[in-house]
């Protein structure tokens, strides 16, 4: 199967010009610079912090709001204009499913990695001006890990809108996956308090109580998966407060793969179930 | 047209959903250059399986093939033969009539050019700046059929164009498709509007519960079902009671009294005897007509399961 690359263009561009045309990028933009900017200067008691504190900081908002983001442009993808009907005008061209997957993917994405790009790398700048930029080279990395969160949740968001009948329906898997993600944590804490876990000393900091098991949290969800790739990436080992040791199998080599099967497994299963779907 | 090729096919497509059969066992057969009617009621399996058609649905078993290749597995380039239009079409709201038509040309490889003249044959060019999302359904059926027809393609598949739309919409789009076949464009539109069907089709199939009951031209289907012509007679003296005496005259196949209405079947050839009859009798005739086998007789006739022949 050869395949047709200006259909795929066509296809990216019009997703990316339509988050344009609607102004999202724009306020994905803002929402990503203020969001910097606060940090820094909460990170810096009241001034512009330097580049690592900020990215600290930055790190557990924007592991926050980015699947917010992608879970918001990508789950209406497939179910969405299903159910409008635009896609089967769509369909009834001379080009084939995976072609217009691919195409809304990488359109959608490119918008993510745009307004993480221009609003981080915007106040990227800014601080480095004011506070110094001797970090950049972590920064990026940031930013880079961001965008990579971004894909991972668009790829979660997009699998739901194609496997599912419904706006309603994918939108609903979309806020499930997210919320599975942010409170796994607080659960693993509670299966480790339960089966006889020290909590309060985990609370004050001390984890070296702690089992291998209750760390495998980080490859189940996601965003605490990102964030922990993150502080290894940077050599954190102190997160507000907390001082983390983690078993020798949580390293950037374990953390990426299960960032990239997280991303991959569920796009692939896109392709899959978008072309058994009936449109 | 009956050594025509055959361009667009169907051989025993079935789709079920879950419990329900939508269309079972469905062939059927578009000769190339003809006006082909999807007739039957709403729920009848059409769009299922005009969807079938397009590989938008995968059919449970069957296969549908155009210009002879099989359309589901690499059916990509078939497509370029196809101008479409689905029911109830919907484009994106934010764009307008030209980012649209321009957006459907990049998918198609068609030069954009070609973009002014669609809007003008469907008479929209003075809301091409318009959103697509302020227009009526009219419009947006206009934009539809603008749509199919770029790039020039040799079969349009249009399923129910005309529906829900107001009668200077209708019109419109009924030209269009006139004058699409006049230019050698093959078209298969679905319908449950039996006089559309009759004023456009060359030969009608007529699907209900997702079955095939005939395929043929409407004369032929009539014939079959041998409906008769009727006369239609107006009379004073009529008050919803036939005369018993009517029955009686030579050639009256079936009468029914309605109101100051007497409905006579009767074969062409004895027609005017029966007037005749009836005058001879004393009936006061204050108007009549002929009526001529309709689509709609064969239609209920066949839906009802009053198949005579």
């Amino acid at each position: 199967m050869s395949l047709n690359f200006g259909a795929v263009y066509t296809i990216a561009k019009k997703e990316f010009s339509d988050s344009a045309r609607n102004k999202w990028i724009l306020a994905m933009i803002a929402i990503f610079l203020i969001l910097a900017i606060a940090s820094s200067v909460l990170a810096g008691g009241g001034e512009i912090g330097e580049m690592d504190l900020t990215v600290g900081t930055l790190m557990s908002l924007s592991a926050m709001l980015v699947p917010i983001i992608s879970i918001m442009l990508g789950y209406a993808t497939i179910s969405g204009e299903a159910e409008s009907g635009a896609l089967s005008v769509v369909l009834a061209c001379p080009v084939s499913r995976f072609e217009v997957l691919l195409g809304k993917f990488l359109g959608l994405g490119s918008v993510i990695c745009f307004s993480i790009f221009v609003g981080f790398g915007t106040s990227g700048l800014i601080i480095a001006l004011t506070a110094g930029g001797g970090k950049w080279v972590g920064y990026l990395g940031f930013m880079l890990l961001t965008m990579l969160l971004g894909m991972l949740y668009l790829s979660l968001a997009v699998c739901f809108s194609c496997v599912l009948k419904r706006r309603v329906t994918s939108l609903a898997a979309g806020v499930f996956i997210f919320f599975l993600g942010m409170i796994l944590g607080m659960s693993m804490m509670g299966i480790y308090a339960a089966t006889g876990g020290d909590l309060g000393a985990f609370i004050m900091g001390d984890t070296s109580d702690v089992p291998d098991w209750f760390w495998f949290e980080v490859f189940l969800s996601p965003q605490d998966g990102s964030q922990v790739a993150a502080m290894e990436a940077f050599g954190i080992s102190e997160f507000m407060g907390y001082e983390f040791e983690m078993p020798s199998y949580i390293n950037l080599g374990t953390l990426a793969l299960s960032q990239a099967i997280w991303t991959l497994v569920p796009l692939a299963l896109s392709f899959i179930w978008f072309q058994k779907r009936d449109v | 047209m009956d050594d025509s090729p055959v361009v667009l096919e169907t051989r025993n497509i079935t789709k079920r959903f879950k419990d329900v059969l939508a269309v079972n066992s469905l062939s059927m057969k578009v000769r190339k250059g003809e006006i082909y009617g999807f007739l039957g009621p709403n729920g009848a399996g059409k769009s299922t399986t005009i969807k079938m058609i397009m590989g938008l649905f995968h059919p449970t078993s069957g296969q549908a093939f155009i210009n002879g290749k099989l359309v589901n597995g690499g059916g990509v380039e078939l497509r370029r033969s196809i101008g479409f239009l689905p029911e109830r079409i919907s484009f994106y709201d934010n764009l307008t009539p030209i980012q649209t038509l321009n957006f459907f040309c990049e998918l198609r490889g068609v030069d954009k050019s070609v973009v002014p003249k669609l809007l003008k044959e469907v008479g929209l060019e003075e809301h091409a700046h318009r959103k697509v999302g302020t227009f009526s359904k009219g419009m947006t059926q206009l934009l539809g059929v603008a749509q199919a027809m770029i790039g020039n393609p040799s079969i349009y598949i249009m399923d129910e164009p005309t529906g829900g739309l107001d009668a200077r919409w209708v019109k419109m789009v009924r030209d269009k498709l006139k004058s699409l076949n006049d230019q050698g464009a093959t078209i298969v539109f679905s319908s449950h509007i039996l006089s559309e069907v009759e004023a456009l089709c060359d030969r009608v199939a007529i699907i209900d519960k997702g079955e095939l009951v005939a395929e043929d031209t409407i004369e032929n289907i009539s014939s079959h079902l041998s409906i008769k012509h009727r006369l239609w007679i107006k009379s004073p003296s009529i008050n919803g009671q036939v005369p018993p005496w009517v029955n009686g005259i030579k050639g009256v196949e079936d009468v029914t009294a309605k109101d100051d209405t007497l409905t006579v079947t009767c074969d062409a050839s004895v027609r005017l005897d029966v007037m005749t009859a009836l005058k001879a009798n004393g009936l006061e005739i204050a108007d009549f007509k002929t009526i001529e086998p309709s689509l709609e007789e064969a239609f209920v006739r066949l839906l009802s399961g009053k198949e005579v022949a």
